[in-house]
């Protein structure tokens, strides 16, 4: 899945998480992660946003993510709709975003 | 399970019932109304409005939340809220200004700060990585030498004064940058000013011309709206654009000049260019001091060259002596494109709607 | 026999409750792509709720999603999230006649079969929101063997009767017809939602009522109410009492083969027998009503 526009998703509230996406200004995917529990989740937060933009083929662009101590199932479902929104797509696979 | 915070969009200008609303609550925050804000995001509680988030284009402005209300999860909401009015408004890199006693919550938001004039004001971005990208960009322009100078002008359009000016700085220097002012809201449109300075400037060795961006002499680094009736105009108004100027556009591209052209009439170009020695040379600042260079302008027929002089000019159809301040594909262009645009409906457009020149205001004033 | 008093709404779009609110131990829990979803965020919250209802903490409770009409842009892709990611119960809003399960049935088969999850494991409500709804509540009621019941939404209904809510009233006969239809076609019946949170005297007042006229349980906008409700809907220590002996009257009359259950030599009917049953599992879930 390409990203083809800035989008965003989620909230700043706790327990959620803003997840801002841009078209790749090169190659490759940045992802940036900010959280309030960086010590202590950092990597795995990482892991997810990953790992769910790996399911969805998404492999450039710029993933902000400020995280407000979400759980994973937030995390993945925030991620995914600011891909799709970002890819313009509406129409989609859902084994792809389990 | 719900809350009842309703949240919605007002346009401030097609609602005076809500812009009333929002009016008494920034004045029970202590807060100015912007009047140049499209839209506010409101919430209300119990029919009461409780807080608001302005936007005047991409720039987050007039945040209040009523006192009572402060220290919960509103003030996150509200700031999710209007940032995704930005993005519904094609606004992605946002900027606020804040009191540095505020950075903290703001960070709280995903925003991060760029430049802070110590005790009065910060500028934030809302990405981590918008200011650093921009000056890796930069640095692969960079070029290696003693004495690297840089000048940033609007070319609003441009003239031959600029033209000397950077002939000036490019002789003696190892190598000379000079940037367009991007924000697009001049008389000359961006892309004819940078086409304008691109033809102006061919043959001048040791020269990049950049693209201007906005994080130089933009809407977002002059923040007059902020300090106006808070009594620190005057030392404020430049600092941010200064300071971002010096702690990262500078160093990404080895900068230790910066060149200016004098104005012998205008007392606020003085007053700039003795901020711009401050803020770049003296303040105590992170980064490296870049010295400031003042040039006295070039003159034609006795007179200083100077951009707002040929506008001047050009409202009055004074096609003759525009002719000997500009280059001569300035004078095409606005002999062919930009006279007939304004002569023949407003005689004299500075009178009737104000100077239909750039923003930022202070940017214009001071002659940049 | 399922328990279903208490139906929490929780806005499906909102991370933090959906993340939460299984601490609250509502009888079923409903996520609501509807009403309480902007159109700005009917994606997000789409997608939020297909992943909460595959959180583990959510299995040992009855999940149901409110999706859009299927006549709006947004339905069938919510539907297509809930029934792939495993909801017990999608509950339909402003069902206007049987035809409206019914093609809701067939959508559900489809996607039961696409995504091989068992056909009829999606169960189904209707929620009756209309002066057409009510008229053919019996019908509805009995469109399909995946309902497990059917809802009255008062504030559509209200509008659609032009009146507005009050002391109930105005919702008098939608609220017979409701039952009536739920209890012909055996299925539960629920009530609408109390939205004046701080008036419990009267949120205590009108659980009261539907109680007594018969309803299952009530759909609830906040955690506070739940233990309101179950309290209000569990028996005392009499009724508890009589149910005991009934049921073991019962369990005697099997044991011994009888063809008839009697109690202090008067015979007890099934219906009776189910109550009691009923009684019990209240007290079970909740206690005696203090």
């Amino acid at each position: 899945m390409k990203i083809v526009k800035e989008a965003l998703a989620g909230t700043l509230e706790s327990s959620d998480l803003l997840v801002k996406v841009s078209p790749a200004a090169g190659d490759g995917l940045d992802v940036v992660i900010s959280s309030e529990v960086m010590q202590q989740f950092g990597a795995q937060i990482e892991q997810v946003v990953r790992d769910t933009l790996n399911a969805l083929g998404v492999t450039d662009g710029l993933v902000v993510v400020e995280d407000k101590g979400a759980l994973d199932c937030a995390i993945r479902a925030r991620v995914q709709t600011a891909v799709l929104r970002g890819a313009e797509v509406q129409t989609f696979n859902w084994s792809a975003l389990s | 399970m719900t809350d009842d915070f309703e949240f919605y969009a007002v346009d401030p200008a097609a609602s005076p019932d809500e812009r009333h609303a929002i009016r008494q609550l920034l004045t029970r925050c202590g807060l100015d109304y912007e009047e140049h804000i499209q839209v506010f995001v409101a919430c209300r509680h119990e029919g009461r409005l409780v807080a608001c988030a302005g936007l005047e284009s991409n720039i987050v402005k007039c945040c209040a939340i009523e006192p009572d209300l402060r220290g919960g999860s509103l003030s996150l909401t509200l700031l999710s809220e209007v940032v995704h009015l930005a993005y519904e408004r094609g606004h992605s890199h946002l900027f606020l200004y804040t009191r540095p006693e505020n950075v903290s919550f703001f960070q709280g938001c995903g925003f991060y700060p760029l430049a802070e004039v110590p005790g009065y004001v910060t500028l934030m971005e809302n990405t981590p990585v918008g200011i650093r990208s921009y000056c890796d960009r930069l640095r692969t322009k960079r070029i290696a030498g003693a004495k690297i100078g840089a000048i940033v002008i609007n070319a609003n359009p441009f003239t031959l004064g600029h033209q000397y000016l950077v002939r000036l700085a490019a002789a003696q220097c190892d190598w000379l940058h000079l940037f367009v002012v991007s924000e697009d809201v001049s008389f000359v449109s961006y892309r004819d000013r940078y086409a304008l300075v691109e033809q102006g400037v061919q043959g001048i060795e040791r020269l990049t011309l950049h693209h201007g961006s906005q994080y130089m002499v933009s809407r977002a680094t002059f923040p007059d709206y902020f300090f106006k009736e808070k009594g620190v105009v005057g030392d404020c108004c430049t600092a941010i654009d200064l300071l971002l100027f010096r702690r990262y556009i500078a160093p990404a591209l080895g900068i230790t000049h910066r060149f200016v052209g004098t104005e012998p009439f205008c007392e606020t170009t003085r007053k700039y260019n003795a901020d711009m020695k401050y803020w770049l040379q003296t303040a105590d600042a992170a980064a490296p001091a870049v010295t400031v260079i003042e040039e006295a302008r070039t003159r034609a027929g006795g007179t200083p060259i100077s951009a707002s002089e040929v506008r001047r000019l050009l409202r009055s159809r004074d096609v003759d002596r525009i002719r000997a301040l500009v280059p001569s594909a300035t004078f095409e262009l606005l002999q062919d494109k930009y006279m007939p645009k304004i002569v023949p409906f407003v005689p004299d457009l500075a009178g009737a709607a104000g100077e239909p020149d750039a923003v930022p205001r202070r940017a214009v004033a001071a002659g940049v | 026999m399922k328990l279903r008093r208490s139906m929490l709404f929780l806005p499906g779009a909102n991370a933090a409750m959906l993340s939460t609110a299984f601490v609250y131990k509502p009888d079923s829990i409903m996520f609501d792509l509807e009403d309480a979803v902007s159109l700005r965020e009917k994606d997000a919250a789409r997608l939020l709720v297909f992943h909460a209802l595959r959180l583990p903490v959510y299995r040992g409770i009855e999940t149901v999603v409110r999706i859009n009409p299927l006549n709006t842009p947004f339905g069938h892709a919510d539907l297509e999230a809930v029934v792939r990611a495993g909801v017990d119960v999608v509950r339909l809003p402003k069902t206007d006649s049987a035809e409206d399960v019914e093609v809701l049935e067939r959508e559900v088969e489809r996607i039961e079969r696409a995504c091989g999850r068992e056909v009829g494991s999606t169960r189904l409500m209707a929620a009756i929101e209309s002066a057409s709804g009510v008229i053919n509540a019996l019908s509805i009621a009995k469109a399909s063997p995946r309902l497990i019941g059917i809802a009255l939404a008062g504030f559509d209904y209200v509008m659609d009767m032009q009146t507005e809510r009050g002391d109930g009233t105005e919702l008098f006969y939608a609220r017979c017809a409701v039952l009536h239809a739920a209890r012909a076609a055996k299925i539960d019946a629920f009530d609408v939602v109390w939205s004046d949170l701080n008036d419990e005297a009267g949120f205590l007042k009108e659980v009261d009522l539907i109680k007594r006229l018969g309803f299952n349980g009530k759909s609830l906008i906040n955690p506070r109410q739940i233990e309101l409700l179950h309290n209000a809907f569990a028996p005392t220590e009499e009724e508890v009492d009589y149910a005991r002996r009934v049921v073991a009257a019962a369990i005697e009359g099997e044991r011994k083969g009888l063809g008839v259950v009697s109690l202090n030599g008067k015979m007890v009917d099934a219906p009776v027998i189910d109550h009691a049953r009923r009684v019990l599992q209240r007290a079970e879930a909740s206690g005696t009503r203090k």
